[in-house]
């Protein structure tokens, strides 16, 4: 049996810090940290190096002509950062951008979440956000017909529909007046998860694209959730017209996900996890550079960081020559 | 992410991937994950080591040596020239979603019970056949009285006596868990032991002032500073969990929901059996019980002297630093 037990390296290392040799390692460099943070590779942002940071009640400026924005507040008259981020200025508008933050969604967005508690006829789906999102029992295709209106009956059964602890795809319809999301999953795209595991990275490295359900040509449907959450399974036809109502709710995978299913299942993932380790933004065709990439690795390497990180850099390089 | 929930599909298809040898992230059922490892990295204790799963566990060990009076058994009159070892566990509130407010409180207890109970046991050198013939009904080490060998899985604790009868090292174990990532326990055991061999307690010497009594002097020379006796006998554990008919080592999250039964095997380096804890409702056959016992050997054994290996080069790398008259690099808090 073979363990890899390795020493530590600084963060967003890249291979340099663990190539330094200089007397003062100690003092970390934190542009490096935070360039790496702050911008996925490729943005060419804060390239001039002026890269001011801050932590929580650092003040920012005692200046009074600015304006807070976000991730900043007032107090005493200076401009103090509720996060540990980076400074932004617009004009007049001082922000700051937190170095990791919750998912903060917007109308339209596909979102992957896990059912956490069912209540008076609406689930509560936790979605990576500073509050758990909403699913009405109204905003579901009921089995049976999807123009049917909702009974009584339906209320006393929700759990039929979904329980806790599922993982549903859904849009994001609408806001609550206290922020939180109302989901919807009145399409047949949307419903519960099957077939597959669940990922999780930083929503920040998910962008809006024309479609986040992805069929790879390797066999692997991918659901990008834009709230960072992400589900990678076996590949089902689908035909969105014969799709049977009572089959949308059901917990049942499919019989014959083969070992080599899974394998490759098992791959797509771990290069997803690569792209987001080196800090890379993930969609379909990084997806699959990154798979082609893995493809000379054998899959239980995939776990280790520095095949990783050997992945992404791989894939980076093909995005690169893509654009010529 | 709200832990302890999973849905039924996922359910589904992590045991039959643990069926098909292929888990959710590509391992196979007894493939670790890998483990970064760093020690001495907090000035204010006598050992210290960070060990971090990928995947997310992370966790801090530290060892504290402070003296004080001797813990005298009232019945048996033990313990009157033995050190002792304590040990306590706490978990993070922000680590996990379960584990905010009073949540953390259970698992607290649990994890410093086991890990007292591997470490006081004095049963280290327990011969790895009777462990076998065990009646697979006594699943769990009830914790035992020091033996008359004096050790405490593996550390000789005589010698953490000062005054017999009086004063003692006691060596308190801290451990902090800063994030979870599943397979808190082996990652724990493997903290203590690099701790342990990271630390370094000042000599003592005894001064006899004739009528009985006596004093001591604390060795301020930091050359002459001594390990702990006995530390390469020090055990570590082997978690595995029972998913369907199989076994798997290294949980994720989400396996660990997954699990029916854990079984987590104390081995020491020569691959003798020094602990056995079952946890979770599950049960399991005699005969698997027995093959999961005998695979924790085999893997702790292995486990140990990978471990070793690496607690030594970071400890020679150090040394060679001091040698020219630099510090250690450390990483630390600063490490990814």
């Amino acid at each position: 049996m073979q363990v890899s037990f390795l020493s530590p390296t600084a963060r967003g290392a890249d291979g340099r810090a663990s190539s330094r040799k200089d007397d003062q390692d100690m003092d970390l460099d934190f542009s490096d940290l935070l360039g790496q943070h702050q911008t996925p590779k490729g943005s060419k942002d804060f390239k001039d190096g002026s890269i001011h940071v801050v932590t929580p009640g650092e003040t920012i400026t005692s200046d009074t002509q600015f304006m807070r924005g976000h991730g900043t507040y007032v107090e005493q008259e200076k401009l103090v950062s509720s996060v540990a981020g980076v400074v932004e200025r617009v004009n007049k508008l001082i922000s700051v951008k937190a170095l990791n933050t919750r998912y903060s969604g917007e109308i339209g967005d596909v979102v992957v979440g896990r059912i956490t508690e069912v209540t008076q006829k609406r689930w509560k789906v936790d979605v990576n956000g500073r509050q758990d999102a909403i699913l009405m029992l109204s905003s579901i295709n009921l089995p049976g017909g999807v123009q049917r209106r909702k009974q009584e009956s339906d209320e006393l059964q929700m759990r039929t529909f979904f329980m806790e602890g599922d993982l549903v795809v859904a849009e994001l319809q609408a806001f609550f007046h206290d922020g939180a999301y109302s989901l919807h999953t009145r399409s047949l795209k949307y419903g519960k998860l099957r077939n597959g595991s669940f990922i999780s990275v930083a929503p920040a490295l998910v962008q809006r694209c024309k479609s986040h359900f992805h069929s790879l040509s390797m066999g692997v449907d991918v659901i990008l959730g834009l709230n960072g959450y992400i589900w990678v399974s076996a590949y089902v036809p689908q035909n969105l017209d014969e799709i049977d109502t009572e089959q949308v709710y059901s917990n049942k995978n499919k019989e014959d996900i083969s070992a080599e299913d899974r394998e490759r299942i098992a791959r797509v993932s771990n290069c997803i996890l690569a792209l987001a380790q080196e800090l890379m933004f993930i969609n379909d065709t990084v997806i699959t550079f990154a798979y082609e990439a893995s493809l000379q690795y054998p899959l239980k390497d995939l776990i280790k960081q520095e095949v990783k990180a050997a992945i992404a850099n791989e894939a980076a390089a093909s995005v690169d020559n893509l654009r010529g | 992410m709200p832990t302890n929930l999973i849905s039924p599909a996922e359910r589904d298809y992590i045991l039959k991937g643990v069926e098909a040898n292929v888990r959710a992230d590509g391992r196979q059922r007894g493939d670790y994950r890998e483990v970064s490892i760093e020690t001495g990295i907090i000035s204010q204790t006598s050992g210290s080591a960070r060990v971090k799963i990928a995947g997310g566990t992370d966790m801090l060990v530290s060892v504290r040596a402070e003296i004080g009076p001797v813990l005298v058994d009232s019945e048996t009159g033990d313990g009157a020239d033995k050190g002792q070892i304590i040990c306590s566990v706490e978990c993070v509130p922000s680590a996990s979603q379960g584990w905010e407010g009073r949540g953390a409180d259970d698992v607290n207890n649990e994890l410093s019970q086991i890990m007292a109970r591997i470490l006081s046991s004095g049963n280290a050198m327990v011969d790895s056949t009777s462990t076998d013939a065990s009646s697979p009904s006594a699943t769990s080490k009830p914790s035992s009285t020091p033996s008359s060998k004096g050790g405490a899985a593996g550390i000789d604790l005589s010698k953490l006596c000062i005054i017999p009868g009086r004063l003692c090292w006691i060596l308190y174990i801290d451990a902090l868990i800063l994030d979870y990532g599943g397979n808190i326990i082996d990652a724990l055991l493997m903290g203590t032991r690099a701790a342990i061999f990271d630390t370094q307690i000042p000599k003592t010497q005894l001064q006899e002032f004739g009528d009985g009594q006596f004093d001591f002097e604390l060795q301020d020379d930091t050359e002459d500073m001594v390990t702990i006796e006995g530390r390469e006998n020090m055990p570590i554990c082997v978690t595995l969990n029972k998913i369907g008919a199989r076994y798997i080592v290294d949980a994720s999250p989400l396996e660990e929901l997954v699990t029916e039964a854990r079984l987590t095997i104390a081995v020491n380096k020569y691959g003798q059996v020094c602990g056995l804890q079952k946890s979770q409702e599950g049960c399991m056959e005699p005969s698997l019980l027995l093959e999961m016992i005998q695979s924790g050997k085999t893997m702790g054994q292995a486990l140990i002297k990978q471990l070793d290996a690496k607690i030594e080069a970071e400890a020679a790398t150090d040394l060679s630093m001091r040698m020219q008259g630099k510090p250690p690099q450390k990483y630390g808090f600063f490490a990814q």
